[in-house]
């Protein structure tokens, strides 16, 4: 029996980019490898790549703070920023939320759907679930 | 027949019997309504007829809202759909081979991954373009094989017929009940076929799976309070141990819905306290036993049903916030 691909399994990693714009997830994805840093320290990191402008780098900075991604403290004259959350839950709140858009979209309307309240699996059914995905015989029950 | 046609027979028999019952007693008491409105109320029968009215009016209104709510929702999501529909990608096309729904299935440009199937006397699927991204073919497949068995059963007009009842009959909170398994019910099926017609059962486990919100470090159980499983646990549980689901009505409904339709039928019988038999009975008996008796039930039974429809508002409420 060859071993199940995972890969079949995995999710789209890009739902973050629809909600945070370009810039944003650039932003997000230094300070998450960093875990901390100051505006001037992800203006010298995206210099590797890009040219972009200081007060451009801190108004993304202030408005991802303010959306609560990121915590800062003040340190001499300058803040220190910090992920909120790591990467994983900022997807699995991303994705809760994209669910239950849905249920509250769809929740009046007259619809027999696939994919209803998906964001109500609790972590034992999700396991159970996988396991059952990741059978890549294709058995007849 | 299957369980969710049966849960769907009987939910149709005891609406059509319960409203009979309701509209008799409405009509014995409409008369009332000319002097309760002009005079007031002057004795205990007065009080008893302007609650039931009271009653009456908020379950047609309740009905009437259920239905104008589902007609309007479906109108502006179909609307907002088809504003965004594309062309029928390949992929869709290669997994549809065979299956009987040419010209019945709609892509739609969206970023969340959803199907559903609507529409009533000719009902269509739709396939959002991140669901169709998201799947390979025969998980695709199971999908739309899934779909194919609410589009033949209709169900999206069962639906509006089944929560009409339910909303408009909440005196008798049985029937919110019995839509509640119905729809679980009919999504098991529908589950049930897409495996059968599949020949396994892993690749409808597998796109439910994926469609997953995802959840690594968060335990979404915990963020999400459920005091019973969620409609897609009672799925993932039957796709897995493959056992009917078990149903039982709360016998709090099967009480209070028995007791609204007696007392009913005793309003009706004694003309909510205008009959002759009634008058020719001494009040001391006949007010508290056929009068407040008959009318507290119905109370008891329009506020439970009542508290059965605010959940789902105040679950939707909860999910936007």
């Amino acid at each position: 029996m060859s071993r199940p691909d995972l890969r079949r399994l995995r999710r789209p990693e890009k739902a973050e980019e629809k909600f945070l714009g370009p810039l944003e997830t650039e932003v997000m994805a230094r300070l998450w490898k960093r875990r901390s840093a100051t505006v001037r320290d992800i203006v010298e990191d995206l210099a590797r790549t890009r040219e972009l402008a200081y007060t451009t780098v801190m108004t993304i900075m202030v408005r991802l703070h303010e959306k609560g991604l990121l915590e800062r403290t003040r340190e001499g004259k300058t803040y220190v920023y910090r992920p909120a959350h790591t990467r994983d839950e900022h997807r699995a709140r991303l994705s809760r939320d994209l669910a239950r858009g849905l249920v509250a979209e769809f929740g009046d309307a007259a619809l027999a759907a696939f994919s209803a309240e998906l964001d109500t699996v609790d972590a034992t059914h999700r396991a159970a679930l996988r396991r059952l995905a990741q059978k890549d015989s294709r058995e007849t029950r | 027949m299957k369980r969710a046609d049966r849960a769907f027979t009987i939910l149709l028999g005891l609406a059509f019997a319960s409203s009979a019952i309701l509209i008799a007693l409405l009509l014995t008491l409409a008369p009332r309504v000319e002097q309760l409105l002009s005079r007031g109320a002057e004795d205990t029968a007065d009080v008893v007829a302007g609650l039931v009215i009271l009653l009456a009016v908020c379950g047609i209104s309740l009905g009437l809202a259920a239905l104008f709510r589902q007609l309007v929702a479906t109108a502006v999501l179909i609307r907002g759909l088809v504003a965004r529909k594309v062309v029928l990608p390949s992929s869709v096309d290669v997994a549809a081979r065979g299956l009987d729904l040419a010209g019945r299935i709609d892509v739609v440009d969206d970023e969340r991954p959803f199907s559903f199937c609507y529409w009533f006397l000719r009902p269509r699927i739709c396939l959002s373009t991140a669901l169709v991204a998201r799947l390979d073919t025969e998980e695709l497949r199971a999908v739309l094989h899934h779909e194919r068995y609410h589009l033949r059963q209709r169900d999206p007009l069962r639906q509006v017929v089944a929560r009409y009842f339910a909303a408009g009959l909440y005196v008798v909170p049985v029937v919110d009940e019995l839509l509640s398994f119905h729809m679980l019910q009919k999504e098991i099926e529908a589950d049930q076929e897409a495996v059968r017609a599949s020949g396994e059962v892993h690749s409808l486990a597998s796109a439910l799976y994926k469609l997953l919100p995802d959840a690594d470090d968060v335990s979404l159980g915990l963020l999400v309070p459920v005091s019973s499983l969620s409609v897609t646990e009672a799925r993932i549980d039957q796709l897995i141990a493959g056992r009917p689901l078990s149903f039982a009505l709360s016998p709090v409904s099967v009480a209070l819905s028995g007791g609204a339709l007696v007392a009913a039928t005793v309003l009706v019988a004694v003309q909510g306290g205008a009959s002759v038999a009634f008058a020719a009975l001494p009040p001391l008996y006949a007010v508290p036993a056929l009068l407040v008796c008959p009318a507290s039930l119905l109370i008891a039974a329009a506020v439970d049903g009542g508290l059965h429809q605010l959940r789902p508002v105040a679950q939707r409420l909860f999910a936007r916030g």
